[in-house]
């Protein structure tokens, strides 16, 4: 497995101790497994800063936002893009009729296949693998699994743009907007780029640039940046906001014009309609 | 020390700071280094950062900060409060 697939062990591990809370944003029983070898290493490893409460609050707020969102557009067809060890599949209600599509490389899809069956683990709707390098033209695989571009489309992507470079995290959206029929939403995160220029983080980010996982791309404008790729932004919160993990996060949110607040964003979009 | 806690000194507020965010701790020394002890992390920086500029009536340039004059009790009171 290569240095990302151990980032999907370390999100699967953090998903795992949530659920094990009395007060849990969320139960992903099958997390534990999916956390070998290395997830709980990473923990350690990557401790502080808040990054536990934030896979937290990320992971719940993707979960209403797809359940929001598919009532409220009547999509069928999600998109879960570098999806890792993500269970959503098996975990959440899906209307029925949901086609969920998990891309990723095929190290990982393989892995987590055979971790899954050997749980016995059965999706909750119709689940479908898609192995593919992300970094090279990725949607034709995607299209041959049975995506439709021509229907309206729910993208998802989680913990991805930070290991991105600007230029491809607005490309990523761009792609996105090129295979998106009207009603597309798009559901992710993206880092704040006072966070990336911290001295307090520096140790933190030299830790992750050394295990081969750079985090590379953040933005105090995530709007700008959303409209100038494509997509239209319907709600942008941080940790700690309702409906953001309020109550969970251990730091203030700190009002939008103040200066030098290290920022992560959750946000839900559209696609733009020219 | 006999009366000093009613008209405490700006960079008490600094402590009271970070021991309010430490419940487990109930005294700081000035020369502990508040990031390598994870006293203050990435996203509580930008705190320590105001709870400075309230307590010193100043203002910090975040485009020029220099992490040394953050490490510890010490260095935050001669940088700012000297």
């Amino acid at each position: 497995m290569d240095a990302v697939s151990y980032t999907a062990q370390w999100m699967a591990a953090a998903r795992a101790q949530e659920s094990e809370r009395e007060d849990a944003l969320f139960v992903d029983p099958l997390a534990r497994d999916l956390a070998a070898p290395r997830g709980f290493e990473l923990i350690e490893r990557y401790a502080g800063g808040g990054l536990l409460p934030f896979i937290s609050i990320r992971t719940r707020f993707l979960d209403d936002a797809i359940r929001e969102v598919l009532a409220e557009s009547g999509i069928q067809q999600v998109v879960l893009i570098a999806a890792g060890m993500d269970t959503r599949a098996y975990r959440l209600d899906w209307p029925d009729g949901t086609e969920v599509y998990e891309v990723d490389h095929a190290l990982l899809i393989a892995e987590k296949r055979r971790r899954l069956d050997a749980l016995g683990a059965e999706p909750r709707t119709d689940r479908r693998e898609v192995s593919a390098d992300l970094t090279q033209e990725w949607l034709p695989a995607l299209e041959a699994a049975g995506f439709d571009r021509e229907r309206p489309t729910l993208w998802v992507a989680e913990a991805l743009t930070f290991f991105l470079t600007e230029e491809q995290a607005a490309g990523l959206l761009r792609l996105l907007a090129s295979a998106s029929a009207p009603g597309s939403h798009l559901a992710f995160d993206i880092l704040g780029r006072a966070l990336l220029r911290s001295p307090f983080s520096k140790s933190f980010l030299e830790t992750l640039a050394a295990d081969g996982t750079p985090w590379i791309f953040g933005t105090d404008e995530p709007e700008e940046f959303l409209t100038a790729n494509g997509w239209k932004t319907t709600d942008l919160r941080e940790p700690g906001q309702p409906g953001a993990g309020e109550g969970r996060w251990p730091y203030q949110v700190q009002p939008r014009n103040r200066r030098g607040a290290n920022r992560l964003w959750l946000i839900r979009a559209e696609i733009a309609t020219a | 020390m006999s009366s000093a806690g009613i008209d405490s000194k700006g960079i008490d507020k600094v402590r009271d700071w970070i021991l309010g965010r430490h419940p487990e701790r109930t005294e700081l020394a000035a020369d502990v280094d508040l990031i390598e002890s994870r006293l203050v992390d990435s996203l509580a920086f930008v705190e320590l950062v105001y709870t400075i500029e309230d307590a010193a009536g100043i203002e910090v340039d975040f485009e020029s900060i220099d992490i040394e004059d953050f490490q510890t009790l010490a260095t935050i009171e001669k940088a700012f409060f000297a």
